[in-house]
């Protein structure tokens, strides 16, 4: 199963909804999408993994570079829809404490626009 | 052993007095309930409401002794885990009950007991010709027939049938259960059951459902007097004796899990089942049962319930099996207590045995869900289930057996078990407990090792979760070597399963990987090695244990997880 990308506007925020596999073939292309969007000039970043059943090593790679770069461009990355494998797979390398994750994307947007108005 | 923070007592802790009573009473409660099974079984072989009482009060003291047995370290398990009355020996011992009276129950009760116990030092390796879906099954069919005694009890099976306000009786004391279980909370959620009696109870008295009689019996029975102790008459039916042996078969493996439980909420470094506990666990249970049918009484077993409780409160001092084992003697002392039980009126029986039915249905269908099923296995427990539900169904299967089918036909929970006993044996040929997986880099497609390993799981009849486990590890692996160890022409990727364990080998030309202890720092992560090292730490996690070997070109990767 290859990996899809949808972009869509939650609350003024964009929001990636990724599904299948982000491995070695595919991290690539999702963090050089989440760096045009960081380097876009937007003040939050939504990626839902609800669709992803699998992230190796080089998918948190592409994550965390992702998430680093937002920080020095004032924009924060929150992640949402991790569940069954895949929150095995976060919890198992500590990701869930170095990424803010929430439930929906509903959440993350209303988390972003508390940090932003703060 | 390092307690889990969540403990507030481990097993070996002394709660304060307040504690200890409080908890005592509660688990006493909490068994109470199971009561009802050798009130059942009693009334079918048609014990007088008096000799019922008196065998109840001795019901006490067995479940009393049972206790103190286990919470023992030497004898028993040493560990919290009270005695209870069960359903597992629900449905044979009312085959004997209706074939032989009570002196065929008891005689057959402790055959059960010594079956128990004969088997408990191979438990271990029995798993696997019983594996967990088939005992997933046992338990499927235990409650399935608990839930059909509940009907015919209702239905006049044991008498007349039912007028309008035993209806009623029974409609209200299953609300008051179904009520307190789904929107109560604390204790009262805990008890439900016994409240549930207990309302029951009272609408039965209002209505006349409870007679003259019975109240008669009640007031006759005294506060405080010795149980009538003597030695009962038994008998054997070699055609009872099936279901007997596959009764203690799954009360032994209740035991087992029961017991695993217990030791897996008292030490937060558990990784597998201490056996030698284990064991004289199992011997103190099939201990109990012996005593049980020596003194007068039916089939027990280690309370799932109570284990559960004590994890969730965070109780399991042994201290409080102590306290809950003296209770029950001194329930054993109170005639009066077992007099009230001895008259429960019918609808209060049917509707807590419905309501206990429920939930031994469901968690037999856990336990066979928790396995990967392919078509063998799917056809193993289907076959199983439809022809332990035909027995049911179909009287004239019992009924037209011959003498010596009749031990296999005559009950669903022996006909369905051997049904899938056999065919689970039948299937195991061809099923390869070795095979491999030949991989090209250069056109590697991650669906395959994926579908390679959820395939063999499921002919396996593997654990869901530990597949899981094991796709996610050979998926990072195969993709570690060709990214970073530079694997060149072919890999193989092979995997091997003996029911306890789950092995993955890749071997490759090329780099071993490494498997750093620590997680490498963000900042390390970032960097061009940072997805190689990160591969490495994730396997390490992902398995119970995991090596790497280089032989001049040759790399292989091993891991194991438990099963």
């Amino acid at each position: 199963m290859a990996m899809e990308i949808t972009q869509a506007d939650q609350g003024g925020i964009p929001a990636l909804s990724v599904s299948g596999r982000i491995d070695s073939t595919t991290a690539g292309s999702l963090q050089e999408r989440l760096s045009e969007l960081v380097r876009a000039g937007s003040r939050g970043l939504i990626v839902d993994l609800k669709q992803v059943a699998y992230v190796s090593s080089a998918g948190f790679r592409a994550l965390l570079i992702a998430a680093q770069l937002g920080e020095s461009s004032r924009c924060t990355l929150v992640l949402c829809g991790i569940a069954g494998e895949v929150r095995r797979m976060f919890e198992m390398g500590a990701f869930d404490q170095v990424f803010t994750i929430l439930a929906t994307r509903e959440e993350c947007a209303a988390h972003l626009a508390g940090t932003t108005a703060a | 052993m390092r307690k889990p923070p969540s403990l507030v007592y481990g097993v070996d802790e002394r709660p304060p007095r307040s504690v200890t009573v409080l908890s005592g009473f509660q688990h006493a409660a909490l068994i109470s309930v199971n009561l009802i099974y050798p009130v059942i079984i009693f009334r079918v072989a048609g014990v007088s409401p008096a000799s019922v009482a008196a065998l109840l009060s001795i019901g006490f003291l067995v479940l009393g002794i049972a206790t103190f047995l286990q919470a023992n370290s030497r004898a028993g398990s040493g560990y919290m885990c009270p005695a209870t009355f069960t359903a597992t020996y629900l449905a044979p011992s009312i085959l004997a009950a209706k074939a032989g009276g009570l002196p065929l129950v008891l005689g057959m009760t402790a055959f059960a007991g010594l079956v128990e116990g004969l088997v408990a030092p191979a438990l271990h390796r029995l798993r696997a010709f019983v594996p967990v879906e088939l005992s997933g099954l046992v338990i499927l069919l235990i409650g399935f027939t608990a839930g059909l005694v509940a009907v015919r009890t209702m239905l006049g099976d044991m008498g007349h049938p039912p007028d309008a306000d035993e209806w009623l009786a029974a409609c209200i004391a299953l609300a008051a259960t179904v009520l307190l279980n789904i929107w109560g909370r604390g204790l009262a959620r805990m008890v439900c059951a016994l409240i549930g009696m207990a309302v029951g109870y009272v609408f039965a008295a209002l209505t006349g459902v409870l007679t003259a009689e019975d109240f008669a019996a009640i007031a006759g029975a005294s506060w405080l007097a010795f149980p009538a102790l003597h030695i009962p008459s038994w008998s054997f039916d070699f055609g009872l004796a099936a279901a007997f042996a596959i009764a203690a078969l799954a009360a032994a493996m209740k035991a087992l899990g029961t017991l695993t439980v217990c030791q897996r909420t008292n030490d937060a470094d558990w990784v597998r089942p201490d056996q030698a506990r284990n064991f004289r666990g199992v011997v103190a249970d099939s201990a109990g049962t012996i005593l049980s049918a020596g003194l007068g009484g039916v089939g027990i077993n280690t309370s799932t319930p109570s284990v559960g409780l004590a994890s969730a409160t965070g109780v399991a001092s042994r201290t409080i099996a102590y306290a809950t084992g003296a209770i029950f003697l001194g329930l054993a002392l109170t005639p009066k207590i077992a007099a009230v039980l001895a008259v429960m009126p019918r609808p209060v029986m049917a509707a807590t045995l419905l309501f206990s039915a429920c939930f031994i249905v469901i968690n037999g269908l856990q336990v066979v869900t928790s396995r990967l099923l392919d078509s063998r296995r799917t056809l193993v427990i289907g076959m199983g289930l439809l022809a332990g539900a035909a027995v049911e169904a179909v009287p004239a299967i019992a009924a037209g057996a011959t003498e010596g089918t009749r031990a296999v036909l005559g009950s669903s929970l022996v006909f369905g078990t051997v049904v899938a006993f056999l065919l689970n044996l039948a299937f195991r040929l061809g099923v390869r407990q070795r095979v491999t997986l030949a991989i090209d880099p250069a056109a590697y497609d991650p669906a395959q090792v994926e579908g390679f390993l959820r395939k063999q799981g499921g002919m396996w009849g593997a654990r869901a979760d530990v597949v899981n486990r094991a796709i996610f590890g050979a998926s990072q692996l195969v993709e570690a070597a060709i990214e970073h160890g530079q694997a060149e022409g072919g890999l193989e990727l092979e995997a091997s399963f003996d029911e306890f364990n789950l092995e993955i080998r890749l071997r490759y030309r090329g780099a071993a990987l490494a498997f750093p202890l620590a997680r490498p720092t963000i900042a390390q992560i970032q960097e061009d090695d940072g997805a190689r090292q990160l591969a490495g730490f994730l396997l390490r996690r992902n398995a119970d244990r995991i090596r790497a070997e280089q032989n001049g070109a040759q790399a292989m990767v091993w891991f194991h997880f438990d099963h």
